[in-house]
């Protein structure tokens, strides 16, 4: 058995890597960095190309690709798949592995549905999320150059600011019922107050920009599983939910007491966001 | 410009609902949310190349759902029939659907609301031997020259590459426009070809469950929001999270 991981993000690396070590074969490890301790083998490139990273994981003729579920390397395990014509299963979140045959779970329907599915070996899959830690291995190590693709990256922006939604413990989320990108201000503050991190739905992240991109809550972004994640002036798109899900208590407020996000909240706190912010803020400075 | 775009049709992910111990996704059909972004930048694209838009969908033909397609600007579509589609046969079958086209640029969305994989427009691009740039935002086309920003969440990259190339866009990249009563009128006279495609699908789907959990669902409603915040306050002390 010969398995290839690849991610550009080393949590995900990490936890592909753990997946693949419980196939009990050897490991490939694919990185543009050398920090990499949990593969048989590593490959250290010299850029993110993914033309040149889909020819390399392909000439390898792997048995299993496992790649992480940050968006570059969503593309790259749909290439793979593709250039091999191999069975593509993403976001996974279980899988046993007999003789030739996989059997995985993932989640579908915006996270409303488990999905178990079989296929056969060689299969090209993307990791969820997993509790599994690797192994510490002593990798040989080998640099590569990759060619030149057709897609030149010529410019690069970080919308990072510099928050961790996903290991935050209590989490703020703003939608477009906030009124303004200038109301935000009060999740801010209230966030402050309990010691949380602010983040919001898609349109208010990607698309209003009233929070940063990258705090961008949801299927297509962060998924988060805080103690407490309080929804404010949003209204419950699947999309949205698939982010949350994970997340211990869910309050959320509305001024409709009928937003269909109650149908997957603890609390639904009738009434106007911004007000909500103020007195909750007044009560735990009172503590 | 020959211009190709790819829509699912699914079920509508507000209607669809946990019963039981079921997951109901018998619900009425729609294109998928993002679907409708990138058959918006196909239409713009046409508005400003000229060409033709191609529209292409795999899996259900309904054909309320395919006229929303074609009343937004869609020249024609193809509909493609298959059985137990997952990601190898959709693309297989968009690939030798297209290959006659000759397309300039093939756009999808990044992410269908049913299935999610993302798999999809990058497999395309294997298939046919095209570039491909994903989660895209913005897309400018100067000549044979292609520059696209890629939300990638934590950083924005910006890449150049030419075309003919696979896309896949965001919810960002635009506002899909609504068609008039003309349109939809009109919409009814285009062109759907109806075509079979035969392939033997490499994931076969076991079991779909539901992801059950338990919300409290508790609506905390007075007239004075100082009442509601201290109800909320002495519930969130007892679930011991603040």
């Amino acid at each position: 058995m010969k398995a290839v991981v690849f991610s550009e993000s080393p949590v995900f690396l990490k936890m592909a890597a753990a997946v693949a070590q419980s196939f009990g074969g050897d490991v490939i490890g694919i990185s543009d960095s050398e920090n990499v301790k949990f593969v048989n083998k590593l490959y250290i490139i010299d850029k993110m190309d993914e033309d040149g990273i889909v020819d390399l994981i392909s000439s390898l003729s792997p048995d299993v690709i496992l790649t992480g579920n940050v968006r570059r390397d969503r593309a790259i395990a749909g290439r793979v798949a593709g250039k091999l014509k191999l069975p593509i299963v993403t976001d996974v979140v279980s899988l046993k592995v007999e003789d030739k045959k996989v059997t995985l779970n993932r989640v579908a329907y915006s996270g409303m549905g488990l999905v178990t599915l079989e296929s056969e070996l060689p299969i090209v899959m993307t990791i969820a999320n997993t509790q599994l830690q690797p192994k510490e291995l002593q990798p040989t190590v080998e640099k590569v150059q990759l060619k030149e693709g057709r897609v030149k990256i010529v410019g690069r922006k970080s919308t990072s600011s510099g928050v961790n939604l996903a290991t935050a413990d209590i989490v703020i989320g703003v939608g477009r019922g906030i009124g303004s990108k200038e109301n935000v201000k009060y999740a801010e503050e209230l966030a402050k107050a309990l010691g949380g991190a602010v983040g919001g739905s898609r349109p208010v992240a990607a698309e209003l920009n009233w929070v940063p991109e990258d705090r961008q809550i949801g299927l297509s972004g962060l998924r988060i599983r805080p103690k407490l994640y309080i929804a404010l002036g949003i209204s419950g798109q699947p999309q949205h939910i698939a982010g949350i899900r994970d997340s211990k208590i869910i309050v959320a407020v509305n001024t409709d007491k009928n937003a269909p996000i109650l149908e997957n909240a603890d609390y639904l706190v009738v009434g106007n966001a911004i007000d909500f912010c103020k007195v909750m803020l007044s009560k735990l400075g009172k503590k | 410009m020959n211009i190709v775009v790819g829509f699912k049709i699914v079920p509508d992910d507000q209607m669809v609902k946990v019963v039981g111990d079921k997951l109901n996704t018998d619900a009425p059909l729609k294109v998928s949310t993002y679907d409708k972004n990138a058959i918006e930048e196909a239409i713009r694209l046409k508005e400003k190349f000229g060409g033709k838009v191609t529209g292409i969908t795999v899996g259900s033909n309904d054909r309320k759902s395919i006229r929303e397609a074609l009343a937004m600007g869609v020249d024609e579509v193809i509909a493609i029939l298959v059985k137990d589609p997952d990601v190898y046969v959709t693309a297989m079958a968009i690939a030798e659907n297209v290959k006659m086209l000759n397309p300039d640029i093939i756009l999808f969305s990044e992410m269908t609301t049913d299935s999610g994989t993302s798999a999809l427009p990058a497999y395309v691009s294997e298939l046919l031997g095209l570039p491909y740039i994903s989660n895209v935002k913005s897309l400018k086309i100067e000549g044979n020259k292609v520059t696209a920003d890629r939300g990638m969440v934590s950083y924005i990259e910006t890449v150049e590459s030419s075309l003919p190339l696979v896309v896949s866009v965001g919810g960002e990249i635009n506002t899909p426009r609504i068609p008039s009563v003309k349109q939809i009128m009109e919409s009814s006279k285009k062109p759907v070809k109806e075509v079979k495609f035969d392939a033997q699908s490499k994931v076969r789907i076991r079991e779909i469950k539901p992801m059950i959990v338990n919300r409290k669902r508790i609506v905390i409603e007075e007239s004075d929001i100082n009442k509601a915040v201290d109800k909320l306050i002495e519930y969130l002390k007892s679930d011991g999270v603040i």
